[in-house]
């Protein structure tokens, strides 16, 4: 684990050159992960029973506690958007704990949150649309149309906002992790980052994973009402 | 001054230096919505539940600002476009 985002190896396609870095190849692990704990829950989903006892019990209690949270936050109407959301929760979550076997986490790369900030601006342009249409578009011009410039940063800098708040949090754990790693002597790591390694993976991460999710649901609620 | 890039790399660690110290006003913020949002919960224990919700986000929001200092504390430290400048300046 370093301060830099290494670059494993390089591919050319079509006289582009591209670079596959850290962040991408340990998104991959986590996607792989994700897959296989989802294809195992399709496979079990037959044998389904009326009393839930098990490993079915612990899927449902998941899927019904998020459930539960999407319509607390953003109300019975539009709580059909609760499975991408879970997906980022999962993607996001997973990553921040990705940094405990010692690894960089991919959150710590603001491609990756930028990415996912991005997607849920789109998400929320496209549940504006098809919730209020004419409406929507509107509201861009209020109080007065001079003011376009305006609403339009401001729904634009979201976010960007989003995205730094989860690549500063992530970066900062990992700068001082490695810090402790690299000035330290052998004898007194072992142990003895595994608090570090619990405060700033597990509990920033999985607050920092809670707080994006919470408000891009509040966008997209905002703008769908 | 004899070695104009050491400067620009002090002053870089000194600018690092005060953008950092929107912690200070940062943290105020912070403690007032947590020690608001404890008096509001030990008057409405009821209404605990969608307080801490509100209080995590709030909390989330003022954070913003110390994030974004730190932010371009570490741009200062190891991506600073002056020194790139410089560096092409001096040739």
């Amino acid at each position: 684990m370093g301060l830099e985002i290494d670059n494993l190896w390089r591919i050319e396609i079509f006289g582009h050159e591209f670079w596959i870095t850290e962040t991408i190849v340990n998104t991959w692990f986590i996607m792989l992960f994700l897959i296989i704990v989802a294809i195992i829950a399709r496979i079990k989903l037959r044998k389904f029973k009326e009393v839930p006892s098990g490993f079915q019990n612990a899927i449902e209690a998941v899927i019904e506690i998020f459930e539960n949270f999407v319509k607390s936050t953003v109300g019975e109407k539009l709580s059909y958007i609760a499975p991408w959301f879970f997906m980022v929760f999962m993607l996001l979550l997973w990553s921040a704990l990705f940094s405990i076997f010692g690894l960089r986490p991919p959150t710590a790369d603001w491609a990756t949150t930028f990415a996912m900030a991005f997607v849920s601006l789109v998400l929320m342009f496209y549940m504006g649309f098809k919730h209020r249409k004419g409406d929507y578009l509107k509201e861009f011009f209020e109080p007065h149309y001079i003011f376009f410039p305006m609403n339009l940063i401001g729904e634009l800098a979201k976010p960007v906002s989003l995205s730094f708040r989860l690549f500063g949090n992530m970066l900062s754990g990992t700068i001082i992790i490695t810090l402790y790693y690299a000035l330290t002597p052998m004898l007194v790591q072992v142990g003895i980052p595994s608090i570090l390694h619990a405060f700033f993976d597990v509990i920033i991460g999985a607050l920092q994973t809670y707080i994006f999710v919470i408000l891009s649901l509040m966008y997209v609620k905002t703008a769908a009402e | 001054m004899q070695d104009p890039l050491a400067f620009v790399i002090a002053i870089a660690h000194i600018a690092a230096a005060i953008a950092l110290l929107n912690g200070i006003t940062t943290t105020f913020g912070q403690a007032k919505i947590a020690s608001q949002a404890l008096e509001s919960m030990a008057r409405q224990p009821e209404a605990a539940d969608s307080i801490r919700t509100t209080m995590f986000v709030g909390l989330a929001l003022s954070e913003t600002s110390g994030i974004y200092g730190l932010l371009i504390a570490i741009i200062m430290l190891f991506a600073n476009p002056l020194v790139t400048i410089l560096l092409n300046y001096l040739g």
